[in-house]
């Protein structure tokens, strides 16, 4: 099953990184712009943390690799969206849209959920108009047990007409998005399935021990995208954010089980599910929305939600500013030069983090000021994990840490926001 | 039969363990007699600010200090197996801190000792770390995450990644303004899978200013009463509550906590939990009243009993919370109405003030949601009921029947 890799130390994967990689325009979700889409169902293999590589099956980009998940579709709403599947895998595949109407599939086989295409046969067309903006996945409609676990799952976005509003409301304005897909991975059945042994897959023995964050495990989930050590998993789950920017958050849940997403530094307001907006009546706004600390999505269900750390209301000035200091751009000014409210111990006495730069203040190092390259944070910003609460999925087939987890970083008004 | 085996053979191991431990707790106070050094120490300023921030009137009194000290310790579960926990104890104040990591080895509180604030404290909390006496091979560093506590800054989160966790025999200081009222929760964040299953989580929750308003004060169509409480500032008496209850759902995998107590690899991957608990507890031991001395040595170690005792008429106030590592949980309960006014510390109610509380027989929360649940008694029969998992294969202790995730609502005439 396994194929291993070589390891590499997280900081300089990060550094090469960086120097390899433009960055993507601003707070952008990458993908592949519609309306017209040419997917290939085909076989790769899923690079995990802690060294193993996983045979699974993806869509890929018309002639590009398998992807796990496949290619963000990103369409604009009342977009007549077009998707030609081919298939390269040795069973039938197929799309489905869940959240879309009027599916319509030409070519191919008959299948129980909508026309398939069979191994090398001819393609299939679906098409639908992208009626309403919103999170929403894709995933197979044949044998979708099997094909959702190998991986032929991904997201599709449908952008509202308003450029910077999640939907057709201010309610829904946001500065960043970003999208964090949630999936799952029992290793066995994979390795069934790549040493011809389908028929031996018994799902009532399954239990999964990948965790994945858009497809990635953590900590390579904070690995930029694109990343070229990443032919199969072209996609990072790195949050970025200054004070007081509203972050997007789509969430997917386009696996089989529950994950309880905890959100360090600040509730999240969810303000859609499943790509409808929560409001009362059309137009009313977000009015039926909520905040969670923690949140499940359901299998096969998305979420929207605004996250916004601003440092609000700490009762001491998390820049460190004395109080003549002029204020930070959206700094609470309640708490300006408020001192610092404690005497930390001798460093000696602590455990100092990897992101912990040597101060308690944002943008400010401290006794351990980050190493230019290397530091998975240079500017000393503020680091918030992302996570799946259930915390036995932090885990990289029995290595922890790892799995459905990532960090927000929260960088100081003056240091620009990488994209990652 | 096989399985029986296996466990005669965990507890000879445990034997072994508990003889080492013995041995280095004798060390440790060879050690504790040694060189001087910070070791145990509080930080815990006055209130000179000439403000009253809580809103009881007093204006000298809204700094609070609380110091946790976190060590290893045992715990029993119902069906009367031992389980080797990590946790925290508290210091109370007047202990002698020079003192503390003696008198506070072993001494894990499974669940950790509850964390009650009210809107408007500024909370010193202090956390040392007395160290794994079973573990003496393990260095852990520990933290307390206040989760869910909003715009959190790194320093004061306890997420060992970003910031500093608190080494062997030292102490580490949080501070906390307490803005936002409602039911969180609290945990050690380092080495998070390990530590949250080895029982290192507590209850921690926030009072709102609105019980402190006087007498006669009109909240629309409510009139507020001296002394009477809410779980939010709800405008409206809708979360009013006489008596406060709160249950944290929880699961061990005793597997575990026997690899980790006998230096074995930790079956992080094979993790099952067999053990479904409230307040630490499985059924029947969620409604022994009052603190429960472990079979070990004989320590108050699960403090909190779970059992729900109201008058007929009264509203009681749940502060539901779930800190399982493995399992979503859903909650029942029979003949008595729940109505759920608060989730995730936070008043159910839309941005624009639309009510989205709701009725409902069963609260599923997974592993870091809270609920606040309002029962209303009012013509409610006098009698126990039940409030219980409905994942039914979860009301067990290991291989025991009819306990595990159940307690009693006692309603009183």
């Amino acid at each position: 099953m396994t194929k291993h890799t070589t390891s590499m130390g997280g900081a300089m994967l990060l550094a090469l990184a960086l120097a390899s990689f433009p960055a993507p325009a601003r707070g952008a979700i990458p993908g592949v712009e519609g309306p017209s889409f040419s997917l290939t169902a085909r076989a790769g293999f899923v690079s995990t943390p802690e060294g193993g590589s996983i045979y699974s099956w993806g869509y890929a980009d018309g002639a590009g690799l398998m992807q796990y998940p496949g290619p963000s579709l990103l369409v604009d709403e009342g977009d007549v969206v077009t998707v030609t599947l081919s298939n390269e895998l040795p069973v039938n595949v197929s799309i489905v849209f869940p959240g879309q109407q009027g599916v319509t599939a030409l070519g191919g086989v008959p299948g129980a959920l909508t026309s398939e295409v069979e191994p090398g046969g001819t393609p299939v067309t679906y098409q639908f108009t992208a009626a309403r903006p919103g999170t929403y996945q894709y995933f197979t409609g044949t044998d979708t047990q099997l094909g959702v676990e190998m991986g032929l799952v991904g997201a599709l976005i449908v952008r509202s007409a308003t450029a910077g509003w999640a939907y057709g409301h201010a309610d829904g304005a946001y500065d960043r998005e970003f999208l964090v897909l949630e999936t799952e991975m029992d290793p066995i059945i994979h390795e069934l399935v790549e040493t011809g042994r389908i028929a031996e897959v018994d799902f009532t023995a399954y239990r999964p021990v990948y965790w994945f964050l858009n497809g990635r495990s953590a900590p390579d989930t904070m690995v930029p995208a694109g990343a070229q050590w990443f032919p199969h998993q072209p996609y990072s789950c790195m949050p970025m954010s200054h004070p007081g920017d509203r972050l997007l958050v789509r969430l997917i849940n386009a696996g089989r089980g529950l994950h309880p997403f905890h959100t360090h530094g600040q509730h999240m307001r969810i303000i859609a599910q499943d790509g409808r907006l929560l409001e009362s009546a059309p137009g009313a706004g977000a009015d039926l929305s909520f905040l969670r600390f923690t949140t499940t999505v359901a299998p096969g269900g998305t979420e929207d939600a605004i996250y916004s750390w601003t440092g609000d209301n700490l009762g001491w000035d998390v820049y460190g500013h004395r109080p003549g200091d002029p204020l930070e751009p959206g700094e609470y000014a309640l708490d300006h030069g408020k001192p610092f409210p404690v005497i930390m111990p001798d460093p000696k006495d602590l455990e100092p983090g990897p992101y912990y730069a040597g101060s308690p203040f944002l943008g400010v190092a401290g006794y351990r000021p980050p190493v230019a390259g290397t530091s998975p944070n240079a500017h000393a910003g503020y680091v918030f994990m992302w996570h799946s609460h259930k915390e036995y999925e932090m885990v990289n087939n029995d290595t922890p840490p790892g799995g459905m987890m990532t960090m927000l970083i929260v960088e100081h008004p003056d240091v620009p926001v990488m994209e990652m | 039969m096989t399985r029986a085996n296996n466990e005669k053979g965990r507890y000879r191991m445990n034997a072994t363990n508990r003889h080492l431990g013995a041995l280095l707790a004798a060390l440790a106070v060879v050690v504790a007699a040694g060189p001087a050094r910070a070791a145990i120490s509080a930080q815990c300023p006055a209130d000179t600010d000439g403000m009253d921030t809580d809103g009881d009137g007093n204006a000298g009194n809204d700094n609070v200090c609380r110091h946790l000290i976190a060590s290893d310790g045992y715990a029993d579960m119902a069906d009367g197996r031992l389980l080797y926990v990590f946790g925290f104890s508290e210091i109370l104040s007047g202990e002698p801190l020079d003192m503390a990591v003696m008198n506070h080895t072993l001494s894990a509180n499974a669940p950790a000792p509850t964390m009650a604030f009210r809107e408007g404290q500024r909370v010193y909390l202090t956390l040392s770390n007395a160290g794994f006496m079973v573990r003496p091979d393990l260095f852990d560093p520990h933290s307390v995450h206040w989760h869910g506590f909003p715009n959190a800054a790194p320093i004061f989160d306890g997420m060992p990644d970003s910031t500093v966790t608190i080494k062997m025999d030292a102490s580490q200081p949080y501070f906390y303004s307490v803005v936002d009222p409602g039911t969180y929760l609290y945990h050690c964040h380092v080495e998070a899978t390990e530590h949250i299953q080895m029982g290192m989580v507590g209850q921690l929750y926030v009072q709102p200013k609105q019980n402190m308003l006087p007498a006669g004060t009109v909240l629309g169509s409510f009139t507020h009463r001296r002394g009477q409480k809410y779980g939010y500032n709800d405008g409206d008496g809708s979360s009013r509550y006489d008596v406060e209850v709160a249950l944290q759902l929880d699961s061990f995998d005793p597997d575990f906590h026997d690899a980790s107590e006998s230096v074995q690899p930790l079956p992080f991957a094979l993790m099952e939990d067999r053990y479904f608990l409230i307040n630490g507890r499985g059924y029947p031991d969620t409604v022994r009243r009052g603190p429960m001395p472990n079979s070990f040595d004989g320590q108050l170690s699960q403090k909190i009993d779970a059992q729900v005792r109201a008058r007929r008429g009264q509203r009681v106030l749940l502060r539901l919370s779930n800190l399982s590592v493995t399992e979503h949980f859903t909650v029942t309960l029979q003949g008595i109405p729940m109505h759920v006014v608060g989730e995730d510390a936070r008043l159910l109610r839309g941005p624009t003030g639309l009510d989205l509380s709701y009725d409902t027989t069963s609260v599923t929360l997974g592993g870091g949601e809270t609920a606040d649940v309002i029962l209303d008694t009012t013509g409610v029969v006098p009698g126990t009921y039940f409030l219980y998992t409905t994942n039914l294969n979860f009301l067990s202790n290991d291989a025991e029947d009819n306990g595990g995730m159940m307690t009693e609502v006692v309603i009183l005439g």
